[in-house]
């Protein structure tokens, strides 16, 4: 049990990194990283919103559809649950921790339409995970989103100030050095752990 | 809004990836072969038509406080509908897409263009929107399929061109390609995450270049006219 | 309250024929998607060991967390281990045939996302793919890649594919074994 939780979080955080191998969630990534406090606010209300998602839609699915024999009705259920949940947490953050919902403020909206909070909802129903897997598989991918979208922003803030060809301002230069990082992070593909 | 403004506009300029800048995950993604490329491209083309025109049908009777999540049901309905029938007749489709095709849900251009678009017009105008961004969707995902798989692996048409048997187009992905330059010579790093990030943000540089440029050839003419205009008169 | 009332039924209507809609589909399409998966895993089956059928036969999964299932062909000619790993880019799914010597038939990739032009490579009906799933018949457990001294040529530029898939080939082998 303790081995494959490992392995499932070195996997999600380095190994498959959301962003970096699995190119889930690229928008948000590249639309929230051009200052490192975004960058991190976006980042903890990923973490936070894909480990409930996956221990919800881990119950949903295991108790509801699967037991109904309705799983054609994955991806709806799913995509209904996430929003709903974003918008729980909304209205329950600003109740009752102003401090957080101020900090992450507009970016809890986005989440619903962050494709990490829905690619990791389907992998665990096709990884075939248990409660515990999925949680920590959620968990750990919100985890390795965070660290890939704090870097990239530490990266983007210098590049801000490099010289490039006037027509790859923007989201060019952005990709190009996104694509950069995605090569540090190469070094970990393929690394297994020794169960 | 006439058709051919709205051709014009889904493929060059308001195109959705590379002006909205909209959509990228599963352009990066899945973009290796030219077979992948232009089957994600139909699906999304597909599934945005019929929600365009479905949510353009039932725009006048929905609530406003709630549309969002009523276009996401709509949407989570077609995504499932065409996921299921690549299962049943494109399996070999299904399973290079992968997690991709039920990530079309999310995908922010159909949820955007019905937000943008399909709320405020009637059919019409909606159906077309749907078919010329899906077209410029399409166009972009060939695009970056046959830069990396050219310059990846040295192929064209990998999956959908069989030459092995005969020059046949093959609909099971097991065709090979046709062979421009032998495989080890091609950077194969094109194929992996990081050829996907390049290849995409050097195709919006060019975009952008070539935007600008035409944008400065109008504004000289418009120049050059309104000095000749001046002339004139003088 | 009215007006929660109202919006709480115009959303309960329009999921209410999405899902309407959706099982109309799921009864049109699922004998078939069910049928080209059976194809597929007996397509497999057969390309690693030719049989009439095959019978699912019990192992210790505690030894062997990889192994998915062990099917003795019912010709006696040997087993079909069923095994998923880490590949370079996700899960892979691999049919091994082992035969009564304790030797490997054939191997066939059921599932995979590996990388393409790569790592997919294993699993093309190309040359290459072909050529490379061809050096497995006949090895045994000791099975190893050419840079580690053992006779398997890795594919060019997937040396993580190949190296998890002749792991997983002297797992399905070992597996075999421990049944006797």
């Amino acid at each position: 049990m303790l081995s494959s939780i490992i392995t499932i979080s070195l996997g999600a955080i380095l190994i498959n990194n959301f962003i970096f191998s699995q190119f889930l969630g690229c928008c948000p990534f590249l639309g929230c990283s051009n200052k490192v406090d975004t960058a991190v606010g976006m980042g903890l209300a990923v973490v936070f919103v894909m480990g409930l998602a996956s221990a919800i839609c881990w119950v949903i699915n295991e108790y509801i559809l699967v037991a109904l024999g309705l799983e054609f009705l994955q991806t709806l259920a799913f995509i209904l649950v996430i929003a709903a949940l974003v918008q729980f947490v909304e209205m329950f953050l600003k109740k009752s921790v102003p401090s957080l919902y101020s900090a992450l403020g507009i970016y809890l909206p986005l989440i619903t339409t962050n494709c990490a909070v829905l690619g990791v909802v389907l992998l665990n129903v096709q990884n075939k995970y248990n409660f515990i897997e999925s949680l920590v598989y959620g968990v750990t991918g919100g985890l390795g989103f965070m660290l890939a979208i704090v870097l990239f922003a530490s990266v983007r803030e210098r590049v801000e100030f490099a010289d490039y060809p006037e027509c790859f301002q923007g989201f060019a230069i952005c990709l190009v050095s996104a694509a950069l990082v995605a090569l540090a992070f190469m070094g970990f593909s393929g690394m297994s752990i020794p169960v | 809004m006439n058709i051919k403004k709205q051709f014009k506009e889904g493929l060059i300029t308001n195109n959705p990836v590379l002006v909205q800048q909209i959509g990228m995950c599963a352009t990066m993604a899945i973009t290796t072969t030219l077979f992948n490329g232009i089957g994600m491209g139909l699906s999304v083309l597909i599934i945005l038509t019929c929600c365009n025109v479905v949510i353009s049908a039932i725009r006048k009777i929905i609530p406003d406080e709630i549309r969002l999540a009523i276009f996401v049901v709509v949407i989570a309905t077609f995504v499932t509908i065409v996921d299921l029938l690549l299962q049943a007749f494109v399996p070999a489709l299904s399973e290079a897409l992968g997690v991709f095709i039920p990530l079309i849900v999310v995908n922010c251009i159909i949820i955007g263009r019905a937000e943008a678009f399909c709320q405020k017009m009637p059919i019409g105008p909606s159906f077309f929107d749907g078919v010329f961004q899906g077209l410029g969707y399409t166009c972009v995902l060939i695009i970056m399929c046959v830069v990396r798989e050219l310059l990846g692996a040295g192929r064209f048409g990998g999956g959908l061109i069989d030459v092995a048997n005969g020059f046949r187009l093959t609909l099971d992905g097991t065709g090979g390609g046709i062979q421009i330059f032998p495989e080890t010579y091609g950077a194969s790093i094109l194929s992996l995450p990081f050829g996907g990030f390049l290849t995409l943000g050097c195709l919006m540089a060019v975009m952008q270049y070539a935007l600008k440029k035409s944008a400065k050839k109008k504004e000289a003419a418009e120049k050059a006219a309104a000095e000749i205009e001046k002339e004139v008169e003088e | 309250m009215n007006k929660i009332l109202k919006l709480t039924l115009v959303l309960f209507l329009v999921c209410a024929i999405a899902a309407g809609a959706l099982g109309v589909v799921n009864e049109l399409t699922y004998r078939r998607i069910d049928a080209q998966q059976q194809a597929k895993t007996v397509e497999a089956f057969s390309a690693v060991m030719k049989a009439d059928g095959y019978e699912e036969v019990g192992f210790d999964s505690a030894a062997f967390p990889t192994v998915n299932s062990v099917n003795h062909a019912t010709n006696d000619a040997g087993y079909v281990v069923t095994s998923t790993f880490s590949g370079a880019q996700g899960n892979i799914t691999l049919a091994v045939g082992v035969d009564n010597d304790y030797k490997c038939t054939g191997i066939s990739v059921i599932e995979h996302s590996e990388t393409s032009g790569l790592g997919a490579n294993a699993a093309s009906t190309g040359e290459v793919g072909v050529k490379f799933r061809a050096q497995f018949v006949g090895e045994d457990e000791n099975i190893a890649l050419s840079k580690s001294g053992g006779s398997i040529d890795a594919l060019t530029g997937a040396t993580i594919t190949s190296r998890a898939i002749t792991g997983a080939v002297a797992e399905s082998i070992r597996v075999v074994k421990s049944l006797g």
